[in-house]
């Protein structure tokens, strides 16, 4: 009995005297293995939360969430929190390895000069495709045609998802009729919806939560999705032995693009560990561990010597001058531009 | 039914009893649904939320009430009601969602009167069972057994196999069960049944057996019987069933985001749109409120419409 109380007085004493950094984040974007690495190296505990979409986890943090120390927004979140006062702004001379991050990546209209976050990794909006199906249909997804021209989706109806998301869906009809995925023109917006609306008969759903899962087993052809997804559609069809390949690419009209930062909370408890933890994790081969286990792109060009070989020839992990020049970071919409889009959005769902 | 006698500490013991439920009810529910009623009069904040009515005051660094009497306009509005009514759009979804739900209630009613009349008329140990089987679908999660149902309806299921293959056989075109709202209507059913039968059993147990033998030595027909006997006792059990199936089939938005194709939105998802997507909490709160209301309009009709048949027999 004795020597129990003593070994619970030992781990309380521990418990007590180990730190504990909060970090509320996508669900899987930060390897096990790397939250391991750091823990040993900071001597404190990493607690992680997550979340599943961008909107939940703003709706949380306004709502007055607290007792988090790192959140991993994307970047379109970062000015609602910023203006709503819930961000602490970097101190630059904690993290050194700020140096590492590409140019292309740093200093975006979301945020200017970097004043609150550090991007870790990006995400495309793209088609991903069963390879096999549409090479016997002779059919390319190297065009938004695939999914918006009524033509196209005739040979393909019933097979096609697209997300249930009037941000991304409406800014892929808007680069496929060749406008800005940002625009605020309520003509272009008109447009794209026509686009949409002339593709939805052909569309077997709005799909966010299981197109992986659709698209790997084979009962859907196409999907509008985002590349780290069709990352793991692909693995997962290979991992199944599958007759057929799972493959996707970028769209020649051009993707929407969304990075992921690291920000640090205005009511973070530890923020000096919270620098420590960013810093750590603009380290390359940290870095690295992200595009190597969930397929998302690096904004890190010190990771580039540790991302596996086979993935570095991804355009959508590592697009070429070129491409990456076709890729729109997608802003952040004021309150009527939303509204407006919201409201085209129900509109297309009800009617038939 | 004698009255029962209560002491003095039996008097109190009522309102012990009483008071940790409805002061349950009254944090969780009662006020939560008035800051609802408030929101939905108030403008929605650029980046969620609503716009504050409290600020702090630069100067003196206090917290501040900024609606007054003069500016009260800059702060609440009528708008968010006047946005439901100016499209129809909005008015067509309440339909379909009443007509999916009223659906739904309606095939679980079918399905489940003959089951809990079977559960009733059981002996003690098979009813026993029976109960247990009808409630044993709530020992795993409700959005595990949805994705139960997409694997069943989908396109490499043995069941869309079988079914497309009978359908080959004279002629037809294979149909897709999943993504549709054929797919939505089983799932809601699916989830709901077990809520229609646990009333339906409750009321059917405890009819009085020798009002069927009176009925029928007085020479009722088997119809008669259940018609003018055991339908009319039933009543209150159908009506519990009824509206346990129809309200939460109403505000369902899990199965139509999951079974659903592109054609299936119910008045559910459109809120949580205005709450996540459009981060606009005044339209959400308007749509659950006028909810709230078409939901009590139809009790109180399925009332009035009630007390009128009473009143002619």
């Amino acid at each position: 009995m004795k020597k129990w109380l003593v070994m619970l007085a030992l781990l309380a004493g521990q418990a007590h005297a180990e730190d504990v950094l909060n970090l509320f984040n996508w669900n899987n974007a930060v390897a096990p293995a790397t939250i391991k690495k750091f823990e040993a190296q900071c001597k404190c505990k990493v607690k992680e939360t997550y979340f599943g979409s961008m909107e939940e986890a703003l709706a949380k943090l306004s709502a007055g969430a607290k007792g988090f120390d790192v959140i991993g927004p994307s970047n379109y979140g970062i000015p609602p929190l910023a203006r709503q006062g819930l961000l602490l702004p970097l101190d630059k001379s904690k993290l050194p390895n700020l140096k590492n991050i590409n140019p292309a990546f740093a200093n975006t209209a979301l945020d200017v000069n970097n004043q609150y976050s550090v991007p870790y990794d990006f995400t495309v909006t793209l088609v991903g495709y069963n390879a096999t199906k549409l090479k016997e249909l002779g059919l390319q997804a190297d065009t938004w045609s695939i999914v918006f021209d009524p033509a196209i989706l005739a040979k393909i109806r019933g097979k096609v998802t697209v997300l249930d998301d009037p941000r991304e869906v409406i800014a892929a009809a808007l680069r496929y009729n060749g406008y800005s995925a940002n625009s605020t023109n309520p003509d272009e917006l008109k447009k794209a919806v026509a686009t949409i609306r002339a593709a939805k008969p052909y569309w077997a759903a709005f799909n966010s939560q299981s197109y992986i899962k659709e698209l790997t087993v084979g009962n859907i052809w196409v999907a509008l999705g985002y590349s780290n997804d069709m990352f793991q559609a692909r693995q997962d069809a290979q991992a199944a032995k599958r007759p057929f390949e799972i493959a996707y690419g970028l769209q020649k009209e051009g993707n929407g693009m969304t990075a992921d930062s690291f920000v640090i909370s205005k009511h973070a408890a530890k923020p000096e560990l919270a620098l420590r933890f960013i810093n750590f994790m603009l380290e390359g081969q940290n870095a690295a561990e992200i595009t190597n286990s969930i397929g998302a792109g690096n904004p890190n060009t010190a990771a580039l010597p540790f991302i596996r070989k086979e993935l570095l020839s991804v355009p959508a992990i590592n697009p070429d001058k070129a491409q990456a020049a076709k890729l729109e970071q997608l802003s952040d919409q004021d309150g009527k531009t939303r509204r407006a889009w919201n409201k085209a959005w129900t509109e297309l769902k009800l009617v038939r | 039914m004698s009255k029962p006698v209560y002491g003095l500490g039996g008097r109190y013991a009522k309102w012990l009893i009483s008071a940790p439920p409805l002061l349950y009810l009254l944090l969780f529910f009662a006020i939560p649904a008035l800051i609802m009623v408030f929101a939905a009069f108030r403008f929605p904040g650029d980046y969620g939320g609503l716009v504050p009515l409290v600020d702090v005051n630069p100067d003196t660094g206090a917290r501040e009430l900024l609606l007054t009497a003069e500016n009260w306009r800059d702060f609440l509005t009528f708008e968010n009601f006047g946005r439901f009514f100016e499209d129809s759009i909005y008015l067509e979804l309440f339909l379909k969602s009443f007509w999916y739900a009223g659906l739904t209630t309606l095939i679980c009613l079918v399905l489940a009167y003959p089951l809990s009349w079977l559960i009733a008329r059981s002996g003690k140990k098979t009813r026993d069972l029976l109960v247990l089987l009808v409630i044993l679908p709530f020992w795993s999660n409700f959005l595990i057994r949805v994705y139960a149902w997409m694997i069943i309806l989908g396109p490499q299921s043995y069941f869309s196999r079988v079914l497309n293959g009978f359908l080959g056989i004279f002629g037809i075109e294979p149909v897709s069960l999943l993504f549709s709202q054929f797919a939505v209507i089983i799932g809601l059913v699916y989830v709901h049944l077990p809520f229609m039968v646990l009333p339906l059993y409750a009321n059917l147990e405890k009819h009085d057996m020798s009002l069927l033998d009176a009925a029928q030595d007085l020479g009722a027909n088997a119809w008669q019987r259940f018609w003018k006997v055991t339908w009319p006792l039933s009543l209150p059990g159908v009506w519990a069933g009824v509206a346990l199936v129809f309200i939460p089939a109403l505000g369902m938005f899990a199965i139509p985001d999951l079974l659903g194709g592109t054609n299936s939105m119910m008045i559910g998802n459109l809120i949580k749109q205005q709450f996540l997507d459009s981060r606009d909490w005044p339209f959400g709160s308007v749509l659950s409120i006028m909810l709230t209301l078409s939901v009590l309009l139809l009790a109180a009709v399925a009332a009035w419409a009630g007390s009128r048949h009473k009143k002619k027999d």
